[in-house]
C-alpha cells in the first residue's frame, strides 16, 4: 500500500527566514499552495520585524512592499485603520495569501456576478480572521472585501500574491459592475514611495 | 492617576491610558502644559464626571490636539469636550452615543472626526461648520439622513458612510469634489433602489387627474366633490425639466447612477412622470436603464439641475 509522500512542514521563526524559505519554495517550478500557507501560518508575528514596514494612513489601508520575491512573488505588509476596508475585488489569476499580524479582519466573500448580471451581488460566507492565522484565495474560489470592523483597533496583514500583479477589478456590490483599478504602493522595503 | 502627575512629568506629550479599566480622567491631568496627545481608549468612561471640571480652561484644555476615548461608554458627548478648542482629532468610536450635539462645532480645529461604531440617528447641520473637517467617520450607526448642508464641508477627503439606514442622498452630496474615498455599502437605499425598480402603471382617476392639470381644463370647487378638488391640488411637477407632465402617485422612480469624482457611481433617485419620460424627453419608449447609463458621464454636470432630493417611504 502506498504511503502519502509526506511534505516537510516548515516553522518560520521570524520574518527573515520567512521571507528565505519563501525564495526556495518559490524557486521550484511546482509550489504547493498548502506548504505556503502552513509556512505563512507558522511564522509567530513579531513587530518588532515587521514595525518598519508598517506604515499608517490616516484615511485608507495602505500596501507596504517588503520583499519582490526575484519576480515571483509580492510579498507586502497592509495596515488598516479603524474602520478601514478595500473594495471587492478580484485577483487577476493569481494566488493570494493573508495572514493577520496584528488585530482582526473581516473577509467577506462573493461570489463572481453574472455576465449579464445587473442586481445585487451574492455574498457566500464570512469570517473574522485572528492575528497569526492565514487565509488563502484565488479567483476560482470567489471575490472578496477584507475590513477591519474595529472601531478601537487597527489591524496589520501580511500578504503574498504570486505571480505579481499590479492591476484588478474592483466590483459594485450593487451591480456587479466591475472597474479595473491599479494598485499602488504607499512604501517600498520601508521607504515611503511618494505618487 | 496619582494626584503628582503633573508636577513630576510637566513636559509630558503623550500619555495612553488605554485598556486601564479608568472610570475617570481626573484632575490631575489638568496641569500638564504640553500634553498634545491623550489616548484613553478602552476604559470605563461616560458616567458624569468622565473628564475633569474646568479642562477648556486648564492648561491642558489649550494642549490638547488628539483625543481619543474610542471603546468607552459614553451616552453622550460630554459638554467639557466642546471647550477644547485646539483639538485637531476626536474619536469617540465604539462608545453609546445616540447624536451629536450641535455644538460639536465649537471644535473649530477639528480635522479628524471618528464617531463609527455607536447608535447615532441623524446629524446635525451645524458639523458642516467645521471649516477643516478632512476626514468624518460615521459608519456602523442608525443615521436616516445626510443633511445637504455637509456639501459645505469643503475641505472632506473621506467620508465614511457605512452600514446605517440611509434611505436617500441628498443631491448636494455631488458637491464635494475633493472627496477621495466615500463608502456607502449597507446601507437600505441601496437595496431598495434596486428592488423598486417596478412601475405600477397609473389609475384612471390619476390620468384623469393628469389630464385636467396638463390641458388646464377648468373646474371650480363647486364643480367635483371635496376630495376629487383635493387631490386635484396635490399633482406634482415631473422633475424632468424638458416634460410638462404631471403626476400624483404613480410615478417612476429611476435611478441614474452618478460618476462621481471619476470614482464612484452613486445612484441618486428622481421621480418621472411615465417610463417615457426620460432625460432628454422623448415620445419614442426606450429602455431607462441602458438610456441613463450612456448618459451618466455628462450627468456629474448637469446633476444639480436635474437630480432632486427624494425621500423614500
Amino acid at each position: 500500500m502506498e504511503q502519502p509522500v509526506q511534505t516537510e512542514m516548515w516553522k518560520a521563526q521570524s520574518l527573515e527566514e520567512l521571507i528565505r524559505i519563501l525564495h526556495r519554495i518559490f524557486a521550484e517550478d511546482k509550489v504547493s499552495v498548502e506548504e505556503v500557507q502552513e509556512l505563512m501560518e507558522s511564522y509567530e508575528s513579531n513587530p518588532e520585524e515587521w514595525l518598519q514596514y508598517a506604515k499608517f494612513d490616516q484615511y485608507r489601508y495602505t500596501r507596504n512592499l517588503v520583499d519582490n520575491g526575484n519576480g515571483k512573488f509580492n510579498l507586502m505588509i497592509l495596515c488598516w485603520g479603524e474602520g478601514h476596508g478595500s473594495s471587492i475585488h478580484d485577483h487577476t489569476d493569481s494566488h493570494c495569501f493573508m495572514k493577520i499580524l496584528q488585530g482582526n479582519l473581516k473577509e467577506t466573500l462573493f461570489e463572481w456576478p453574472e455576465k449579464k448580471g445587473n442586481g445585487e451581488m451574492t455574498k457566500k460566507s464570512e469570517r473574522v480572521l485572528r492575528e497569526n492565522q492565514c487565509a488563502y484565495i484565488n479567483d476560482s474560489i470567489g471575490l472578496h472585501r477584507v475590513e477591519n470592523i474595529s472601531h478601537t483597533e487597527s489591524a496589520v496583514s501580511l500578504h503574498l500574491y504570486s505571480p505579481p500583479f499590479d492591476s484588478c477589478n474592483t466590483f459594485d456590490q450593487r451591480t456587479g459592475h466591475k472597474h479595473k483599478v491599479k494598485m499602488t504602493f504607499y512604501s517600498q522595503f520601508g521607504e515611503r514611495t511618494v505618487c | 492617576l496619582p494626584a503628582g502627575l503633573s508636577q513630576w512629568f510637566p513636559a509630558l506629550e503623550v500619555l495612553d491610558v488605554s485598556g486601564t479599566g479608568l472610570t475617570e480622567l481626573g484632575e490631575e491631568l489638568l496641569a500638564l502644559p504640553q500634553l498634545h496627545t491623550l489616548l484613553a481608549k478602552n476604559n470605563r468612561l461616560g458616567g458624569p464626571g468622565s473628564l475633569p471640571k474646568g479642562l477648556g480652561q486648564a492648561p491642558l484644555g489649550r494642549s490638547l490636539r488628539v483625543l481619543n476615548l474610542s471603546g468607552n461608554r459614553f451616552a453622550e458627548v460630554p459638554p467639557a469636550l466642546l471647550e477644547l478648542h485646539g483639538l485637531q482629532s476626536l474619536s469617540l468610536g465604539g462608545n453609546r452615543l445616540h447624536s451629536i450635539p450641535p455644538e460639536i462645532q465649537e471644535l473649530r480645529s477639528l480635522e479628524f472626526l471618528y464617531l463609527g461604531g455607536n447608535f447615532i440617528t441623524s446629524i446635525p447641520p451645524e458639523l458642516a461648520n467645521l471649516p477643516f473637517l478632512n476626514y468624518l467617520v460615521l459608519c456602523d450607526n442608525k443615521i436616516q439622513s445626510i443633511p445637504p448642508q455637509l456639501a459645505q464641508l469643503h475641505s472632506l477627503r473621506s467620508l465614511s458612510l457605512h452600514n446605517n439606514l440611509l434611505t436617500y442622498l441628498p443631491r448636494e452630496i455631488l458637491n464635494l469634489v475633493h472627496l477621495e474615498e466615500l463608502s456607502l455599502r449597507g446601507n437600505p437605499l441601496v437595496v431598495r433602489f434596486v428592488r423598486d425598480l417596478t412601475y405600477n402603471p397609473p389609475s384612471l382617476q390619476e390620468l384623469a387627474g393628469r389630464t385636467i392639470k396638463t390641458r388646464n381644463v377648468p373646474y371650480a370647487p363647486s364643480d367635483l366633490p371635496e376630495n376629487l378638488v383635493r387631490y386635484l391640488s396635490l399633482a406634482s411637477n415631473c422633475p424632468n425639466p424638458k416634460c410638462g407632465g404631471v403626476y400624483f402617485d404613480s410615478c417612476v422612480r429611476q435611478i441614474k447612477f452618478v460618476d462621481f469624482c471619476g470614482k464612484y457611481r452613486l445612484p441618486l433617485m428622481h421621480y418621472l412622470c411615465s417610463p417615457e419620460c426620460s432625460s432628454p424627453c422623448s415620445s419614442a419608449s426606450q429602455s431607462s436603464t441602458s438610456q441613463s447609463e450612456s448618459d451618466s458621464e455628462d450627468e456629474a454636470s448637469v446633476a444639480a439641475r436635474r437630480m432632486q432630493k427624494v425621500l423614500l417611504g
